[in-house]
């Protein structure tokens, strides 16, 4: 079509599974942990905030709130059931990995259970309005996404710049010890960190089921293309996942345009893998040491 | 044992000894030997420690130390068995150093017979299973050579059986390749698709490597799941040439496809044992993650062997997927879906990464979990995630390692008690008493303070009125040893008795113990007589003794 629209879709996709590498991100650096449960945590804050309107009220604000808070809730479960116990024992990566992935086996088939298959809707958050820029129409739903995904940002990296624990957050990505030996606790920083990023992980779906349904197994897309864009970005660099997210939004909305959409994955991975193979860190990713626990 | 009011018997009276007499009534004394059986004992209570050394084990022969069932015609023996003898009895016996073979027979023995076991009612559920649990398992093997041995932490092991047998599926229904091909076109095919997602192994390492590879996973669903050729339609690739026989009886089928997949697990136990346990294996063993700058130093090539161990497993994964193909008669998008990866990570992880018997416990239990309780829905995926999470949480290396783990934490245990059980032996702390020299000291230290606890006891109101009556000459017992005590003290410190001579009177003063360094007054107090002063001197000793 126009390069107006496929800049919009880039910038959406860009905007959902940016947030979802930024938590991936900020997990990993802080406190060593590759977290692959947002797939759970996303289905998790969906149905939450799914429960929310139909039990609350179906106020765009009640239903974000629930969103981003039952999300939190999520994460800090998978922090009390992982990192709490795991963090001090041998193998804690990928002891910790194997772990969030059995969380989220277990998550996603409790909430098939509990929910049934069957897809749930969410209501309408942004209305039904339009606006049009030149030849390009914006529904209200596209402005909502990318406005809400860049305000969580944009409140997350002020919130890391400039309080206290966003501090201690930062201390604990440069050095986990050095950290510790000051007074920062590990597990505390733990509960901040899960919380915040199972927060973003709820405010994503929430987001994304304005286009999407949610179920149970609806999380795994938005996190293997969250966890992607993480390691494109170079895992623990929040500029390097932005920048990834864009330039992955770009390639997904090109390539369906272009080429069509089954093959969005495989251009989507070619590029990931070039980059991965002329810098094996990601983006902005150190070269010469992962994060070691 | 103590003694009351007896007549005590003086040893030395019979030499006639100045107002010695021969019987003397006497106080209560405890016998001297107790404190010594006080002191000997533990407070606390005592528990067996150290290990049992009469273990039965079979009797050895001198002779036959050597005399060993071989492999012909190599030396190598059939098990690691280890001579010697007992530390207690000294009998010659035969331990078995390492029993895993056994093991491993016996629990391949108790699969291949296992068919004929199985209960009427369940035959087909389990016969099923034990076929999913063949190809699984075989799967699982090659998965722990490319993540154990390679340590390459590759999720994509799902994906190239997949690739192989969804393009051998095509290639039989399409243009009707028999059976018999499709594990050996599998080869190529997972040689191919191995090589590809190889490369990004060579540049990258551990999570991104994993991470990436999870990814691969879900392109190819995708991929899979939209594409015409593929079956998007029918969930799966179904109708291609299978090595059972729709002809025969039903239970010949189950029968030979479960013998089938059981001969398929016995190949993949050869790769490995052929890959982990040879040249290549022992040269990844010495570049674990972490040390791979060792390695390098001695001259290993190890980024060499890792790849060529992925690119061999993937040969034997695709040949498993051309197998899967046969087998099935096609196959269905699951082998592709995130569920699939989870439940395969499960059992690597509730078996233990990185061991071959590990992978196939792993697979038997979740696998009996999954297809045998189908009944229960989606209450046995939740079992199998709990039981991940338990091992995941509580057992560093998986069921496997848990001896090992037991052990230490049992040695850990040990120690810990013991450090409970060590009291105070004497005068000097233990950190103090290496770093003195003199052991004697030390020994004198203890006994002196084991006879001070004595004599402590020994002091009363009567024994202080019979020194005030009779400072000098026969005493009691009781008396005569305490004095006798006194007497042998070093020369620092100890009392004296000095006499002014124009007053006629006596003081207590105290030598320094250095020689040239005039002793020390001690009190101001003056006695008229020198019995006085012999009490004087003695209540302070008794003072001292208490006081210490």
């Amino acid at each position: 079509m126009d390069i107006g629209f496929i800049l919009i879709n880039a910038t959406i996709v860009a905007c959902i599974y940016g947030l979802i590498a930024v938590a991936v991100s900020i997990t990993w650096s802080s406190l060593g942990l590759l977290n692959l449960s947002y797939g759970f945590i996303f289905s998790f804050a969906g149905y939450g905030a799914y429960l929310a309107a139909r039990m609350l009220s179906d106020h765009p604000i009640v239903v974000l709130t629930a969103g981003i808070l039952v999300g939190a809730l999520g994460g800090i479960i998978i922090c009390m059931l992982v990192f709490i116990p795991l963090h001090d024992k041998p193998n804690f990566t990928i002891r910790g990995m194997i772990g969030t992935l059995a969380i989220s086996l277990i998550g996603s088939q409790c909430l098939l259970w509990y929910f049934g298959p069957k897809n749930k809707a969410l209501p309408e958050v942004f209305g039904y309005w339009k606006v049009s820029i030149g030849n390009t129409v914006l529904t209200s739903d596209k402005i909502g996404i990318i406005v809400c995904s860049i305000l969580m940002l944009v409140f997350v990296v002020l919130w890391m710049k400039s309080s206290r624990r966003g501090l201690e957050i930062r201390a604990m990505m440069m050095n986990p010890h050095a950290a510790s030996i000051v007074g920062i606790g590990i597990r505390k920083t733990g509960f901040y960190v899960m919380a915040i990023t199972g927060g973003m992980a709820g405010l994503s779906a929430v987001l994304l089921s304005q286009t999407y349904y949610i179920a149970p197994f609806s999380g795994l897309t938005p996190l293997i293309k969250g966890v992607s864009i993480a390691l494109c970005g170079g895992l623990g660099s929040v500029q390097g996942a932005v920048i990834a997210a864009i330039i992955l939004g770009i390639t997904e909305a090109l390539t369906s345009r272009l080429l069509g959409g089954q093959y969005v994955l495989i251009t989507q991975f070619l590029v990931i893998i070039t980059i991965l193979i002329i810098r094996p860190r990601g983006i902005a990713g150190l070269l010469d040491k992962a994060r070691e626990q | 044992m103590s003694k009351k009011n007896y007549t005590w018997k003086n040893p030395l009276a019979v030499w006639g000894a100045k107002g010695g007499n021969y019987e003397v009534p006497s106080i209560k004394v405890e016998d001297p030997r107790s404190v010594w059986d006080k002191n000997k004992t533990y407070q606390v209570a005592l528990y067996k420690v150290g290990r049992f050394k009469y273990i039965y084990k079979w009797k050895n022969h001198g002779a036959r130390l050597w005399k060993r069932l071989r492999w012909w015609p190599t030396r190598r023996t059939l098990l690691h068995i280890r001579g010697y003898y007992n530390k207690k009895s000294l009998k010659a016996q035969k331990l078995i150093v390492d029993k895993r073979p056994i093991y491993w027979v016996v629990g391949l023995f108790a699969l291949a017979v296992a068919p004929f076991f199985f209960p009427e009612s369940m035959q087909n559920t389990l016969l099923t299973a034990g076929a999913v649990f063949g190809i699984f398992a075989a799967i699982n093997v090659c998965w722990t050579l490319v993540i154990g041995t390679a340590s390459i932490f590759s999720l994509a092991t799902y994906a190239v059986v997949g690739v192989a047998a969804f393009c051998t599926s095509w290639l039989s229904i399409n243009l009707g390749y028999p059976w018999w091909s499709l594990p050996l076109i599998g080869m190529a095919i997972g040689f191919i698709f191995g090589g590809i997602i190889a490369l990004p192994a060579m540049r990258l390492d551990g999570f991104y490597y994993a991470l990436l590879t999870l990814g691969l996973n879900e392109l190819c669903r995708v991929y899979v799941v939209t594409s015409k050729e593929f079956g998007s339609a029918s969930g799966g690739l179904y109708g291609a040439s299978t090595y059972i026989n729709s002809d025969w009886p039903p239970l010949m089928q189950s029968m030979v496809s479960y013998y089938g997949a059981f001969a398929l697990l016995i190949a993949a136990l050869f790769l490995f044992r052929f890959i982990d346990g040879k040249r290549i294996g022992r040269l990844l063993k010495m570049a674990p993650e972490k040390r791979e700058a060792f390695a390098e130093a001695t001259g290993v090539n190890y980024k060499q062997a890792r790849i060529t161990v992925f690119l061999i497993s993937s040969v034997a994964l695709g040949f498993i997927g051309g197998f899967y193909a046969a087998h099935y008669r096609g196959v269905a998008f699951s082998i592709f879906s995130f569920d699939t990866l989870l439940l395969g990570l499960a059992m690597l992880t509730i078996g233990g990464i990185g061991k071959a018997e590990g992978a196939i416990v792993g697979t038997l239990i979740v696998v009996l979990l999954d297809k045998v309780l189908i009944t229960l829905g989606p209450v046995r995926h939740i079992m199998i995630g709990l039981l991940m999470l338990f091992v995941v949480l509580f057992l560093n290396k998986g069921l496997f390692g848990m001896k090992q783990q037991f052990r230490a934490w049992r040695d850990k245990k040990k120690g810990e008690w013991r450090s409970t059980r060590t009291e105070k032996g004497g005068e000097a702390l233990p950190e103090e008493a290496t770093e003195i020299d003199d052991k004697d000291y030390l020994y004198h230290r203890r006994f002196d303070k084991m006879q001070r606890d004595y004599l402590k006891n020994l002091v009363c109101d009567e024994l202080m009125d019979e020194h005030k009556n009779k400072p000098l000459g026969q005493h009691s017992e009781a008396l005569e040893r305490l004095l006798l005590y006194f007497r042998r003290v070093p020369q620092n410190d100890k009392y004296a008795i000095k006499r002014d001579e124009n007053s006629n009177t006596f003081k207590i003063v105290a030598f320094s113990g250095v020689r040239g360094m005039s002793p020390r007054l001690v009190e101001d107090k003056e006695y008229k007589t020198i019995e006085d002063a012999y009490h004087g001197v003695f209540v302070r000793r008794v003072y001292d003794l208490l006081e210490s």
